[in-house]
């Protein structure tokens, strides 16, 4: 009975200090895994940047946005210049905080994202309406030029913009360049002299006849209703606007019409043609000639051998193989030879 | 090292950017292309369509659209915006019957949210021909001033003669890199 007792109590006290011992063990390891944790969090840490955290965006974003709206408030009732200077510093503000958070793309949520975003928004709103509030845009103006002369700009007029009142329309600014305008059934001509390497440009002409000697740099042609208008050679590109019932010829680098109506084109083109909104245009070789065109030639750099004058691009007609309705060639047997005035 | 980092070295390697250049016709936008990649530019014909020009340039890899500017290849415009990191706008300066279109078509641009990121270089072109209005004419008429939303530059040049061209693209590369590839 003492035997077995003592047995039970044998195997009670290897039992209890068993037990003692696997909790120990339990203890030691938990306490490992806890070092080992600590360890690892300790090791993120210092290896991840502060910086790229979203409580510290959304702190240094929301003290940034603060202070920018702030300024803006500042600025209702501000002198003028006071507004200027304070709208400057809130719009190098702004861009420093869309910077900001262009930076911080990668690793914010999208969430964040999208409320950074309307954040900059709502800012860039509010100090456009206090821009729009406090200085009122300026309109854009032409200003005005003694007419004295059509042939070459004036010196460069010292009015300042400010002076140019709200309500001016865009005046067509016609007397700075070489040209020709609004201008009734008269014959007019330009000398080489005159034209020698100037932008020319011809508006509002009806029932004219217009001669151009010598070798335009580019020519602009708007607004001509009935015309016969030669042109020297024009060593860049030629652009003809809302013209009908004429008659042009010219040699160019590039000839663009828009807009034109019944308009014969006797041309010398050395890159391409092209037509946009456009009916009736037939085009012919350039047949004009006069005693200096082949030294104009020269001094226009084109080449007198090149001439693409059948080969036009209707912007309005992309059908490969069927030819454009809008522009036709003009037969042999029609075209201008006599270009006498 | 972290992924983002890992990431952000990523991007930073490519380097890659993708140029948008549109204006009216006859603007020049495509002489200036062929200019700055060294072709001939006396045989350019008005563009029907668009140009693709694939060039190295101080270690960027650029990706320059070149779209037609007449009137009715504008409304394409907008299916050349995605992803646009700098949008070039090419002004004939001599133009001046125009330059209140230019102004709309500019403005125009600016509010397209696509682009809502994209830097501004404005080309005041053709500043070789004698009745070219000055650059700063041309600010005040497109009121670059009034920009608020781009970072924006305009620069004189001449696509004929190549003149200020490459000042130009410089310091579109540079605002746009500053932009996205961030050094650490």
């Amino acid at each position: 009975m003492d035997a077995k007792a003592e047995c039970t109590q044998g195997i009670g006290v290897a039992g209890e200090s068993g037990a003692f011992k696997i909790q120990e063990r339990l203890q030691k390891r938990h306490q490992e895994r806890a070092e080992e944790a600590e360890r690892r969090k300790e090791a993120k840490e210092s290896r991840s940047v502060a910086e790229e955290k979203g409580e510290y965006f959304s702190s240094t974003f929301d003290t940034e946005r603060a202070s920018i709206e702030e300024l803006l408030s500042s600025c209702t009732g501000a002198d003028r210049a006071v507004v200027t200077q304070t709208l400057e510093e809130a719009t190098v503000k702004t861009l420093q905080l869309q910077k900001f958070l262009n930076d911080s793309m990668l690793f914010l949520t999208q969430y964040e994202l999208r409320r950074a975003q309307d954040a900059l928004q709502k800012l860039q709103t509010s100090s456009a309406e206090i821009r729009e509030e406090a200085l009122p845009k300026k309109k854009f103006a032409f200003r005005a030029r003694s007419k004295a002369t059509d042939k070459v700009s004036a010196p460069e007029s010292d009015t300042p913009a400010a002076s140019v009142s709200t309500k001016v329309a865009v005046a067509p600014a016609v007397s700075v360049q070489c040209g020709f305008s609004n201008m009734n059934n008269v014959c007019l001509t330009k000398t080489a002299e005159e034209i020698h390497k100037q932008d020319v440009l011809l508006t509002h002409l009806t029932n004219c006849k217009v001669r151009l000697f010598g070798s335009p740099s580019t020519l602009h042609m708007k607004h001509i209703d009935s015309c016969e208008i030669l042109c020297g050679p024009v060593s860049s590109s030629v652009f003809i606007d809302h013209c009908r019932d004429s008659t042009l010829a010219i040699p160019c680098q590039q000839l663009r019409t828009h807009n034109t109506q019944d308009t014969r084109v006797y041309l010398h083109v050395t890159s391409r043609a092209i037509i946009e909104d456009c009916h009736g245009v037939s085009f012919a070789p350039f047949s004009w000639s006069y005693p200096t065109l082949k030294e104009d030639f020269i001094v226009s750099g084109l080449d007198q051998n090149r001439n693409n004058w059948s080969q036009v691009d209707d912007f309005h007609w992309l059908a490969a193989g069927t030819p454009s309705p809008n522009w036709t060639v003009i037969p042999e047997e029609d075209r201008k030879t006599n270009w006498e005035l | 090292m972290g992924l983002l980092t890992i990431l952000k070295k990523m991007k930073q390697k490519e380097r890659e950017m993708r140029l948008l250049m549109l204006g009216l016709d006859n603007a020049g936008k495509t002489t200036i292309l062929k200019k700055f990649n060294g072709e001939d530019v006396s045989t350019i014909s008005p563009t029907l369509g668009f140009n693709i020009k694939t060039l190295e340039h101080k270690g960027f890899k650029l990706n320059i659209w070149d779209v037609g500017g007449q009137k009715s290849l504008r409304s394409y415009w907008r299916n050349y915006f995605e992803s646009t990191d700098g949008l070039v706008w090419v002004v004939d300066s001599a133009d001046r019957l125009r330059l209140e279109d230019c102004r709309q078509e500019l403005s125009a641009l600016l509010l397209e949210e696509r682009l809502a990121g994209a830097t501004l270089l404005v080309f005041a072109n053709k500043q070789d021909l004698p009745g070219a209005l000055s650059k700063e004419q041309i600010q005040e008429a497109l009121a670059l001033d009034e920009i608020r939303s781009h970072h924006w530059c305009i620069i004189g040049c001449s696509a004929v003669t190549g003149n200020n061209l490459l000042a130009g693209v410089d310091w579109l590369l540079d605002d746009i890199a500053a932009r996205i590839f961030t050094t650490d």
